[in-house]
């Protein structure tokens, strides 16, 4: 156990994840290096609240997810939740310590299409939590699926469906009932919406708000829309090459974002207030390959700000302003 | 508007009186529409008939010999015997439909026998990977090199001089059954492999499920589909690899078999030729049918066709 600060239900230190890169031989296959898919990622996610994680596809945002959960097996790092240290618990091989820490965090899929088993109906995919944890009677487990089903805006009959008979919308509104159904306090969704039609979108994302304020949930909110994010979250942390460069609280980092790279995705954000010129910053040069980083700033060669040293360390995640943190040897300063 | 609503109204209640259709309701409407596949399920069904109703439908019973006693061997085709006799004056119309039997039973028995050992061998080494993977596609690469049909032959024969009486169909349907699950558990191998890495394996884990629950709740529902193509087939070499071993003379000698039907008939001094044309037919029809059968069953039942 370890005392976390008051409020604070989640809390990840250095958390690194890499992925070994092989080159095939003659003979045998042996590593070349290793895909730096998440690199010392910390921060704390406070009971209720809403963090945001955005950053360009490949930045690391799946990888730094599932890597909390244990989908993916840690380089190294810590997390604890309520205090649990989650790793420890998960290689322990208790089988009840387990049970009970995965009720407690559940994950919402990028793709709802892949992520539900096309052999099971959905009554099967909602009920299967309960043959699992077996933490209500079983009796109970028909009404509670088809609340559970009401609850995320579906209807009874669409209990014995299968999900290719389904829109991915519905889909994801079966994968958040599924979720739902271990009665979570944390959850991670990943562009729970990113998949799905314009259309639709407002009305998962709005579901979603509504499970949490009524079951007090936790979220972590990973999207490249930004847009959302500012309407969503409380906390944004915006991700680049597998780091954390720039934290801080919604509107504080979308009113005065202090890293470069962050300046640029906001700038990119499609603006509705009329008249406002949009001053869009293009960032030059493409994102480098998450293989074997440079051991200095990973954004230098885009950004168009560095100064000497920036070639020469890597500049880490410092408190620039209360709660607010950005990883730049400039970060103090107000670039315009 | 109100004309709009009740439209919206009425699709909502069609989608809601339709049934259900599940993957496997899927595929036996395109199976269905298969004309070869249902030839082939016809074939099988006929084959199947005359294995349980054989006593039945035979016009002659087992060791009737009567054609003889009456010296009506080696007859013809005729009214009386369908297919003809042969040399000791059994009715080979009979014959053919108590060897449906035996031939069913070692063909189905070694396919699912070997199926068993195929599926836990393939889906402990898809899914758990690393060494235990190694070792185990080792060990299946060993009986896949292995000369089988010689190593049968060798088997049988110990088994058939320590064993003073008939050993039945047991035999033959384990040796074969231990000698052929080395290819289709790769085959099942190989979609572990895929399957464990499919978003629906990773959200059952992160529910709590475990090992146990996905291999067999998860992935093999999702793999069944490949295991019934891989049977039907296995059906067909296995009747193929019985009437052979048969036709040598590897089997009870007690039981009727079209192998050994076939190998009478070179054994009659004068050939008469429906005492082995029918039996051979026998054969070719089978195997033909499991093979379309199964054709039929791999287009019906292939995930890439799905809606
Ligand atoms: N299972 C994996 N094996 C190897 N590399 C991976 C794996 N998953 C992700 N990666 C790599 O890690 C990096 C981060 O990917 P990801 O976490 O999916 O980013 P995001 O979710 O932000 O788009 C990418 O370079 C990706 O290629
Ligand atoms: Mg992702």
């Amino acid at each position: 156990m370890k005392e976390l600060p008051k409020n604070v239900v989640l809390e990840v230190e250095h958390l690194k994840k890499l992925f070994p890169v092989f080159e095939k031989g003659i003979l045998f296959s042996h590593q070349t290096g290793s895909i730096h898919a998440c690199d010392n990622v910390s921060f704390k996610v406070e009971k209720g609240k809403t963090l945001g994680l955005v950053g360009e596809s490949g930045s690391g945002k799946t990888t730094l997810a599932k890597t909390i959960l244990y989908l993916f097996h840690p380089t190294s790092g810590q997390v604890f939740f309520e205090g649990i240290d989650v790793f420890k618990t998960f290689r322990s091989k208790n089988k009840q310590d387990i049970l009970s820490l995965r009720r407690k965090m559940q994950y919402i899929f990028q793709d709802p299409y892949s992520s539900l088993n096309p052999r099971m109906t959905v009554a099967d995919i909602i009920m299967e939590p309960y043959q699992i944890h077996r933490h209500i009677p079983k009796k109970e487990w028909p009404i509670r699926m088809y609340e559970l089903l009401r609850l995320v805006g579906l209807e009874d009959y669409h209990s014995e469906r299968y999900p290719h008979e389904f829109s991915g919308g519905q889909r994801q509104r079966v994968c958040i009932a599924r979720a739902l159904a271990v009665e979570p306090e944390f959850l991670i969704a990943d562009e729970p919406v990113s998949s799905l039609d314009v259309s639709i979108r407002a009305q998962i994302l709005n579901l979603l708000g509504d499970l949490q304020s009524k079951f007090n949930l936790t979220y972590i909110y990973i999207s490249h829309d930004l847009s959302t994010v500012r309407h969503i979250c409380d906390e944004v942390a915006v991700m680049y090459l597998g780091r954390i460069v720039e934290l801080a609280e919604v509107n504080e980092l979308f009113e005065s974002p202090r890293h470069p790279y962050t300046k640029a995705l906001i700038s990119a954000v499609p603006t509705s207030k009329p008249g406002q010129k949009s001053n869009r910053i293009i960032l030059p040069g493409e994102v480098p390959s998450p293989i074997n980083p440079p051991l200095y700033c990973r954004f230098y060669p885009r950004c168009k700000y560095h100064i000497p040293i920036c070639k020469k360390k890597d500049p880490k995640l410092e408190e620039i302003l209360n709660k607010h943190y950005v990883s730049c040897f400039r970060g103090k300063e107000k670039l315009d | 508007m109100s004309k709009d609503h009740t439209k919206k109204e009425m699709t909502k209640k069609a989608v809601k009186t339709s049934k259900p259709i599940s993957q496997w309701g899927i595929a036996w409407k395109r199976f269905k529409k298969n004309k070869a596949a249902l030839a082939g399920l016809f074939i099988e069904g006929i084959i199947l008939f005359m294995a349980i109703f054989g006593p039945f439908i035979a016009p002659y019973p087992p060791n009737d010999i009567s054609a003889f006693m009456e010296g009506r061997t080696r007859e013809a085709p005729s009214w009386d015997h369908l297919m003809g006799t042969d040399y000791t004056g059994h009715d080979v119309f009979s014959q053919i439909i108590y060897g449906a039997a035996p031939a069913l039973q070692v063909g189905v028995g070694a396919a699912v026998f070997s199926m068993v050992i195929a599926v836990l061998v393939g889906s402990i080494a898809g899914y758990y990977g690393g060494k235990i993977d190694t070792i185990l596609m080792r060990f299946s690469e060993v009986f896949l090199v292995m000369p089988a049909f010689l190593f049968l032959i060798v088997l049988l024969k110990v088994a058939m001089t320590i064993t003073v009486a008939g050993f039945g169909l047991g035999l033959t349907i384990l040796v074969l059954g231990i000698l052929g699950w080395a290819g289709d558990s790769r085959a099942i191998r190989a979609e572990f492999l895929k399957l464990k890495e499919y978003e629906f394996v990773t959200a059952a884990k992160c529910l709590g499920a475990s090992n146990r629950r996905i291999i067999f709740k998860h992935i093999l529902p999702n793999v069944l589909h490949l295991i019934i193509v891989l049977i039907t087939s296995s059906i067909a070499i296995n009747v193929i690899l019985e009437a052979g071993l048969s036709f040598l003379g590897f089997s009870d000698p007690n039981i009727i078999t079209w192998g050994r039907m076939i190998a009478y008939s070179l054994e009659a001094i004068r050939g008469a030729w429906w005492q082995g044309v029918f039996p051979g037919l026998a054969i070719v029809v089978t195997v033909l049918g499991f093979n379309i059968l199964g054709d039929g069953l791999r287009d019906a039942l292939d995930p890439r066709l799905r809606e």
